[in-house]
């Protein structure tokens, strides 16, 4: 390596020693290209804009903004959000705690098909099972007008499903195979030893889970926690539609009201929660190591279940057939009314045309943007580029509401030629989804040697075409998987979208969100059962992660 | 393989730019624009735009349900040409912040005085009334509150499955806020925001929402614009409601009146369709069709309203505040609703 002299040394060799021997220290002797660092800046600045745009605009809220937000309204939500988040975190533990064990550890019926089937809910949007659960459950709903059929004339209509109940419901059914995905893995690592000890104690099938999996599998549990936590905080679709507000709806209805004061004081709030539950999280994540047992690869031998598999059967089905099969019986449902009625008809087209679009590009682009993140991060290691790396994660992390909310007021104060524009629709979905391509892209990109790269550049290769003819093209499958997430993510985004999108700018998405809410099913039912198929397509993708 | 996955994606890429650029010549080119905002529900206005497009070939962008401070937001980058509001105390407000500008569209005497600002900045084209929408199912007539001192006196805790309203952002909800406090002062009104908060068994995010939960049952009365009644009527089931216009008896202080109408703005990138669009409104043949199946009162007393047995603001014991008083409250009233909590509640 010493030897070769490329144009970026030469430009190197005339900073200052002093400098350049800090230089070479601080990326333990691995200098990167220069326009390489500056790229990747760049698209990291770019990722982490709108949280910078928000803090600051909290901070220049004005104490006034402060003391009325501070006497009645935070509390008021953070009661109101903490709750909620609390409450569907136990329940998907719990249902998916139950599930993982059922399907890894025991003889249970189809336990290969039940393993992928449970992992369907993944691919229906919360919002979307909460317009099937208004519609099973709400006022003069299915559930209602079936009873009414059955005879029952007098009916009690108490039950209202625009409740923290009803809230607690959906969004349980939608966010437990978070926990149920980590948590299956850990059990299949777990050693099996453990439970032959339990087993030759005469303990029943029931004790060894409590007493002997349960313990060992914590730290996974608490990490799928987690992310059904985070999800409930930065949720806005499935809230709003159920009518229970929370942070991400509050902002959501001070920025209509263009009460960006009191949406950013709002957002800090909301932001200083997520990275509490993400320094949780990590915490969790370094404890994950003790269960983790090397133990000998030897065929698991799976609990009989023996009568115990009939109540089994019904609660796995029971599950399925309450996050699956019925919300999807429901679209179904209404979806042939529509086409009855015409309802599917050239404006839909368009919906769906804007919608792919804007998939599609937000999906090139964060494959595109990816590239000088990971390539720095993976080649020119240091504390710089992790921290390049880290930062471009930060719209991920955030809720859609928040970066929505930093993108609003940045552009139309400061370059309002693009505000109300595709593009910048195109940017906000990219600052949310692109980790997901650097995720699959990181582990790509590790798979190729860097010998690879060295070689190319001894025969005089500059570092951007090494990128370009030798790591790019072995990284593109891993690329092209991190766009597909990018694409569906994009299809199924709503907040972000509501709130950029220029006049006129209808997307799939956007027309479910608004026929839901004007209660006419028909006309949102085609365009959710597409955004459902659509999400199926890369669930492999999804599921591969865990 | 790897080379043609990667023309396959640069083909991709640049036949979706080509086609972009395309629809971008479409929409820039010749044929003309225009940008809508509208505060009022997209069932209302879809078809008069699509109508507008149909007669004049000019293209329509809207944004719906959007709030009038944005377009105060967006001042310095004006983005719509036509705002449709549904309160007259937002337009009001927003022509005194010079964000409206004047005009003299043709027929524009059809509308009272009354009924418009001082230069037209704003023109109000139909009428919506407040007050109670019930199910004759389930509470009688005289049951139901006849004053908005109702709300304030009594809880109906004792009415089954009680009563509903909107939450506090909703236009409709701030005007009858601004009117109360024309008429009572701030300390009473605050009384009044805080006991519908604390007694309404439902708050729902618009009156659409209220008029099925009132036709279906699930409440007894609610409070609304009286056009909402009409359209419960001509729901084909769940239609047995009436409805109570408000403090009618002699002395008190008469039905809180609001209006839907139109202004354009100032500095808007389409001045020329905009100045087309509200000429074509005031003809009376799409006046109506502004009313369309809002089921709202022609403003234009020459009109005959959609729905037949409307009640017309003439027969009504009406509140003595001229509608462009509100434009004096919006902002305040805002302040009021957001410190008592009632814009974020929803149950």
């Amino acid at each position: 390596m010493a030897e070769k002299k490329t144009a970026d040394d030469h430009r190197r060799l005339k900073l200052p020693s002093m400098i350049r021997k800090y230089n070479r220290h601080l990326w333990n002797g691995n200098v990167p290209n220069v326009s390489l660092l500056l790229a990747a800046i760049s698209v990291a600045l770019v990722m982490s804009i709108p949280l910078i745009y928000v803090v600051y605009q909290s901070l220049t809220a004005g104490r006034a903004s402060w003391l009325r937000l501070i006497g009645t309204r935070i509390p008021n939500l953070l009661w109101r959000t903490l709750s909620l988040a609390t409450s569907v975190t136990i329940g998907s533990i719990v249902i998916g705690v139950g599930l993982a064990w059922l399907i890894t550890r025991t003889d249970l019926p189809g336990r290969r098909i039940w393993r992928w089937l449970l992992a369907v809910p993944l691919v229906i949007p919360p919002y979307i099972g909460a317009v099937a659960y208004i519609n099973i459950l709400g006022p003069r709903g299915m559930l209602f007008r079936l009873l009414a059929r059955l005879g029952s004339d007098q009916l009690n209509l108490s039950y209202n499903v625009f409740s923290f109940s009803g809230t607690l419901l959906v969004m349980t059914l939608f966010t437990y195979p978070y926990v149920f995905l980590i948590t299956s893995s850990a059990f299949r690592k777990l050693s099996q030893t453990y439970d032959e000890a339990g087993k030759s104690m005469g303990r029943g099938a029931f004790y060894i889970f409590l007493k002997v999996n349960l313990p060992l599998i914590l730290p996974a549990v608490g990490a799928g926690g987690v992310l059904a936590f985070l999800y409930v905080l930065g949720d806005f679709g499935a809230v709003s539609m159920m009518r229970y507000v929370t942070f991400t709806s509050a902002i959501f209805f001070q920025r209509v009201g263009f009460d960006i004061p009191s949406a950013a004081v709002l957002s800090l709030v909301l932001i200083a929660l997520t990275v509490l539950v993400l320094i949780i999280e990590k915490a969790l994540r370094r404890k994950k190591v003790f269960y983790q047992s090397s133990g000998t690869a030897r065929d698991v031998r799976l609990l009989k279940l023996g009568w115990g598999k009939y109540p089994a059967l019904f609660f796995v089905g029971g599950i399925f057939f309450l996050s699956v099969f019925l919300p999807v019986a429901v679209l179904i449902y209404w979806t042939v009314i529509a086409a009855g009625q015409g309802l599917i008809d050239s404006s839909f087209a368009g919906y769906m045309l804007n919608s792919f679009t804007i998939a599609s590009f937000s999906a090139l682009f964060s494959i595109i943007l990816s590239v000088p993140i990971l390539y720095l991060y993976s080649r020119n290691p240091s504390s710089v580029s992790n921290f390049i790396y880290k930062s471009s994660y930060t719209g991920y992390a955030l809720p859609g509401v928040i970066v929505a909310l930093g993108l609003v007021s940045l552009f139309n104060n400061h370059i309002p030629v693009l505000y109300h524009t595709v593009f910048l629709l195109i940017i906000a979905q990219v600052i949310r989804f692109m980790p997901q391509a650097l995720q699959s892209g990181e582990a790509a990109i590790n798979m190729i040697s860097p010998r690879m790269d060295e070689s190319a550049r001894s025969l005089g290769y500059s570092t951007w075409k090494v990128i370009f003819y030798v790591t790019l093209p072995s990284m593109m499958p891993g690329l092209l998987a991190g766009g597909a997430l990018v694409f569906v993510n994009t299809i199924r985004e709503l907040p972000a979208t509501l709130m950029l999108r220029p006049p006129g700018f209808e997307t799939l998405a956007i027309r479910v969100y608004y026929h839901a809410s004007e209660a006419m099913y028909a006309q949102a039912a085609p365009g959710a059962l597409l955004i459902i198929i659509v999400s199926i397509i890369p669930l492999h993708l999804l599921l591969k992660n865990y | 393989m790897n080379k043609s996955m990667f023309k396959l994606l640069f083909a991709g890429a640049s036949l979706t730019v080509l086609a972009g650029c395309q629809s971008e010549g479409t929409t820039g080119g010749e044929a003309q624009e225009l940008v809508v905002y509208s505060s009022r529900n997209e069932i209302f206005v879809g078809d008069l735009l699509d109508k507008f497009e149909e007669d004049t070939g000019i293209e329509v962008s809207a944004l719906h349900g959007i709030e009038p401070l944005q377009i105060m937001e967006e001042s310095g980058n004006v983005q719509a040409d036509v705002f449709i509001s549904n309160d007259i105390g937002s337009m009001e407000y927003l022509a005194r912040e010079d964000l409206l500008r004047s005009t003299e569209p043709e027929n524009v005497e059809s509308i009272e005085a009354a009924y418009r600002a001082e230069n037209n900045e704003w023109i109000a084209l139909s009428s919506r009334a407040r007050g109670f929408i019930y199910n004759k199912d389930m509470i009688d007539e005289a049951d139901v509150p006849n004053r908005m001192e109702d709300l304030l006196e009594n809880d109906y805790s004792d009415v089954p499955n009680g009563f509903a309203i909107t939450r506090g952002g909703n236009g409709g909800m701030i005007s009858n806020v601004s009117a109360l406090r024309h008429e009572w002062g701030d300390e009473r009104t605050r009384e009044w925001v805080d006991a519908i908060q604390e007694n309404a068994a439902g708050i729902f995010e618009g009156h659409g929402d209220i008029r099925r939960a009132v036709g279906e049952g699930v409440h007894a009365f609610g409070l609304v614009n009286n056009y909402y009644y009409h359209q419960q009527l001509m729901e084909p089931t769940d239609n047995n409601v009436g409805f109570v216009y408000t403090d009618q008896g002699e002395g008190e202080m008469g039905a809180i009146v609001n209006a839907a109408g139109v202004g354009l703005l100032a500095n808007s990138p389409n001045p020329e369709a905009a100045d087309i669009f509200l000429d074509w409104l005031m003809e009376e043949e799409n006046q109506l069709a502004f009313v369309g199946e809002s089921l709202e009162v022609p403003m234009n007393r020459d009109l005959e309203p959609p729905f037949e047995q409307a009640v017309r603001l003439d027969e009504l014991q009406l509140q003595d505040m001229p509608l462009m008083e509100l434009g004096n409250y919006f902002e305040d009233t805002r302040n009021l609703i957001e410190d008592a909590g009632l814009d974020l509640n929803l149950r």
